[in-house]
């Protein structure tokens, strides 16, 4: 459990690192921007409590608002895709305890259903944070292709992230 | 009382997650930049620590461009100091040199050079991290240009890091003009692309044509009249017939900003003086 424990928060470090030095400078064609640090709330075990876990994500959304000077857009999105994790999953894989490993991934949920969540996932963050952003500022096809765009692109890069991840804890077992 | 407590036990879930909206809203609609807490932005000691850090790295990468653009203004300023020096020649001749007193060169406007660490312009609303704070004598509301043009101006200040709002940032708005005219706008940003941006309200009768520079009015304190802000692209219909809105690419690149010079200005600190005074007079009367 401490193990565990260390992990995540090892993992909430990387990722707020990751997000606020690399990522939050990429913005492909204007419109594209990975929304990377989603894969910590991804990655929470299936049975922690959903206290717990809308905690961490509002606290992973307001640690990279403060470094990003977005003033609670994150903290709000974050805080709404904490609780929509639990009925996403659900939706696609109704028996979680038939799960080998409390920890979504590949092998705990199989390859087409874990796609699946990660997408979701991705689409809701991103339909939320460029909703919020754009409170004021509204043009609607703008937002369209923002939300089209970087849900792909956090998408693909998560995968991505979990490809190489996996793979080495694999070789370690 | 049992109930109540079971009562919140069992819902406990939902009042987690309201207390999280209610607290991000209260963030989010917090829109005025001048109130943020200097710990919730990126000007805070942690965060500015961290920019600083990658940017020591990442600081090498436009250096060939930046000192193109400095050699550019070097020579353009070399020719300007060889035209003054010229002239002074000339006065110095005719008002014979030995019996003019030399007096201290008017200096209103001193520079405090500084390195951006953290920056964006994909965002409705960007701001800028420098590493420069009040112990270098940098105060909120000073104006920052570059080797370019405009560039922001201060808003938060920490002991070693500031932010500043960019001027890609729609709150804030700058008093322009069209070189060459005394009808002065206000230059805004509309958060489309980040090249562009908006001279409004400037009078109907204003002659312009594209191509003309966007020169700052100086009527703000923050900024010294004359300084390039961008070139006349084309105009904007309006819904209100007795305002042009013009349409002007802006010189600065804000995607490649390194250094940046922060104008402190001995005249804005009169002027406020002298506006504060006369806010506590009323005030007392």
């Amino acid at each position: 459990m401490a193990k565990t424990a260390l992990q995540f928060i090892l993992l909430y470090i990387v990722m707020v690192l990751a997000q606020v030095i690399v990522f939050n400078h990429i913005c492909l064609f204007g419109y594209a921007v990975p929304l990377v640090f989603i894969y910590l709330i991804i990655k929470l075990p299936v049975t922690m409590s959903v206290n717990l876990v809308l905690t961490i994500s509002f606290l992973l959304g307001l640690t990279i608002d403060i470094f990003s000077d977005t003033q609670g857009m994150n903290s709000l999105a974050c805080t709404i895709l904490g609780a929509l994790r639990k009925p996403v999953l659900r939706l696609y894989f109704p028996r979680e305890d038939e799960m080998s490993t409390p920890q979504p991934s590949f092998r705990s949920l199989g390859m087409s259903v874990y796609l699946k969540y990660v997408f979701s996932i991705s689409l809701i963050y991103c339909a939320l944070f460029f909703f919020i952003e754009t409170f004021s500022l509204f043009n609607p096809l703008r937002l369209l292709i923002k939300i089209a765009s970087s849900t792909l692109l956090t998408f693909i890069i998560i995968i991505a992230i979990d490809s190489l991840t996996s793979r080495r804890r694999e070789k370690r077992l | 009382m049992r109930n109540l407590i079971d009562f919140l036990i069992k819902y406990s879930t939902w009042f987690v997650f309201a207390f999280y909206v209610i607290l991000s809203c209260i963030f989010l609609f917090d829109k005025n930049p001048y109130q943020h807490h200097i710990y919730m932005t990126s000007a805070g000691k942690l965060t500015a620590g961290i920019y600083d850090l990658s940017h020591n790295i990442t600081s090498y990468f436009n250096l060939r461009e930046t000192n193109e653009e400095l050699q550019v203004q070097n020579a353009r300023m070399e020719e300007e100091l060889l035209g003054m020096k010229a002239r002074l020649q000339l006065y110095e001749e005719r008002y014979h040199a030995d019996t003019m007193t030399v007096t201290e060169p008017l200096r209103p406007f001193r520079f405090i050079i500084a390195s951006v660490i953290n920056n964006s312009i994909h965002k409705p609303y960007n701001y800028i991290t420098i590493n420069k704070g009040a112990k270098d004598g940098i105060r909120p509301e000073m104006g920052v240009v570059d080797q370019n043009g405009i560039v922001g101006v201060v808003n938060i200040v920490g002991d070693n890091y500031s932010r500043l709002i960019s001027l890609l940032n729609p709150n804030f708005r700058l008093s322009c003009k069209v070189k060459g005219n005394d009808a002065f706008g206000s230059l805004v940003w509309d958060g489309k692309d980040p090249q562009i941006a908006l001279l409004e309200e400037l009078p109907r009768h204003t002659v312009y044509t594209t191509g003309d520079t966007v020169i700052t009015s100086g009527y703000s304190a923050m900024f010294p009249e004359g300084i390039p802000v961008g070139i006349v692209s084309g105009s904007e219909k309006t819904i209100d017939d007795n305002f042009y809105t013009l349409r002007v690419t802006l010189l600065t690149d804000f995607s490649r900003l390194a250094t940046v010079r922060v104008i402190s200005s001995d005249i804005s600190d009169s002027i406020r003086k002298v506006e504060t005074d006369v806010n506590e007079e009323k005030n007392k009367n």
